[in-house]
């Protein structure tokens, strides 16, 4: 029975595997293509933080300086000469390295992008042997002491008249018949 | 007979957390201790000239500035090497900056005192700033000094000025060599102009 069930369960987390590669690999490939410039100014200028305010994008600010930031930022990309790290490169340099919102993908801060990773796969891991282990202790067939146990509560559950129920009756068989159990 | 049984399923899910805990608890106080190391040794700012702040642009060359003045004159920053220069970032609306005028006023006259050896000192304007209100604030409060135009922002992003007053000072052969941010008041600006000065005839 147990290997039965197991076979059931298989298809259900392939195919939920298969959508999220499906979906994974769609989603990488679709980001692939020429964007316009507008799109890269946007694009870079959501990624730095305006220097002087808290928790605004130099996209959404409204600060002079996010307003240098733009259009320095505007006339690289028509000068079409850098990459957009390189741009966001050049604005962290100048303004300090709090204006970068994206982590770098190397050196130490590389931990910000590892670390989640390694912890899914760890906990993923936990999840495989922690289910294996509690399925090998659901599986377990009941051997004869298993069986005399039961059959030893379902006599004293017979044995025991269901006293409490009857209304007239003072509290002290009730007593009895709890210790006796 | 009963026991055996349920001490193997009890103890087979138990055992294993209680002999990783400690290494659990281990690893935790390791990145605790790490992360109040790298809180306390970082940046202690034990410095008496409290306005002098850091930049990548200390010692090398000042980025290239072509602009046009106030007044529609073409400004090219690297044509002012043979002297010192003292550029200040400056906002109309900016109430620090406003305070800090009676401060340059002083100071450039100080320098003129000096002849041709004195500083020359220059505006820099913000990207959005209102050429008008510029105008009249320089008009009524005084300063004849060149007022520059930043329509493209380039120069406040080469100069990493995000929050203005902010003054930097450009040794002769255009190496930026101090930088200042906030306001300033002449009698510092003139001292820290004089030791700068020293420091490079020394050099």
């Amino acid at each position: 029975m147990s290997s039965r069930s197991k076979w059931k369960r298989w298809p259900g987390w392939l195919a939920l595997m298969l959508v999220i590669v499906c979906v994974l690999a769609y989603g990488t490939a679709k980001e692939a293509g020429p964007l316009t410039p507008e799109e890269r100014v946007e694009q870079i200028t959501q990624q730095i933080a305006c220097p002087v305010c808290d928790g605004e994008t130099v996209y959404e600010s409204a600060n002079p300086a996010s307003a240098a930031i733009r259009a320095e930022v505007k006339a690289q990309v028509a000068a079409g000469v850098s990459s957009d790290d390189e741009i966001v490169a050049y604005i962290v340099q100048q303004f300090g390295a709090q204006t970068q919102l994206l982590p770098t993908a190397s050196g130490f801060d590389a931990l910000v992008w590892v670390l989640p990773a390694a912890a899914l796969v760890c906990a993923g891991v936990g999840l495989f042997f922690a289910f294996r282990r509690w399925q090998r202790n659901v599986d377990a067939v009941p051997d004869d002491a298993d069986r005399a146990m039961v059959e030893a509560a379902l006599a004293a559950e017979e044995a025991a008249p269901a006293e409490p129920e009857q209304p007239d009756q003072p509290e002290g068989p009730d007593d009895e018949a709890d210790t006796g159990r | 007979m009963t026991e055996p049984v349920t001490t193997e399923s009890a103890d087979s899910p138990a055992t294993p957390p209680r002999r990783i805990a400690p290494f659990v608890v281990l690893g935790v106080a390791i990145v605790m201790a790490a992360l109040f190391f790298v809180l306390a040794s970082g940046t202690s700012g034990s410095d008496d000239e409290v306005g002098i702040i850091d930049s990548p642009l200390l010692g090398r060359a000042a980025p290239a500035v072509r602009s046009t003045t106030l007044d529609g004159e073409p400004f090219d920053l690297a044509r002012r090497k043979g002297s010192w220069v003292v550029v200040n970032f400056f906002n109309s609306t900016c109430a620090p900056c406003r305070a800090e005028h009676p401060a340059l006023v002083e100071f450039s006259e100080q320098q003129k005192s000096f002849g041709a050896d004195g500083a020359e000192l220059y505006t820099m304007l913000q990207i959005n700033d209102d050429i008008d209100d510029v105008k009249n604030f320089f008009l009524t409060r005084g300063g004849d000094w060149p007022i520059i135009r930043d329509d493209e922002g380039t120069t406040n992003v080469a100069f990493g000025v995000a929050l203005v007053p902010e003054t930097f000072i450009i040794a002769p052969d255009g190496t930026v060599v101090l930088r200042w941010a906030g306001q300033i008041d002449a009698d510092t600006l003139s001292r820290l102009v004089q030791q700068q000065r020293e420091m490079y005839a020394g050099a």
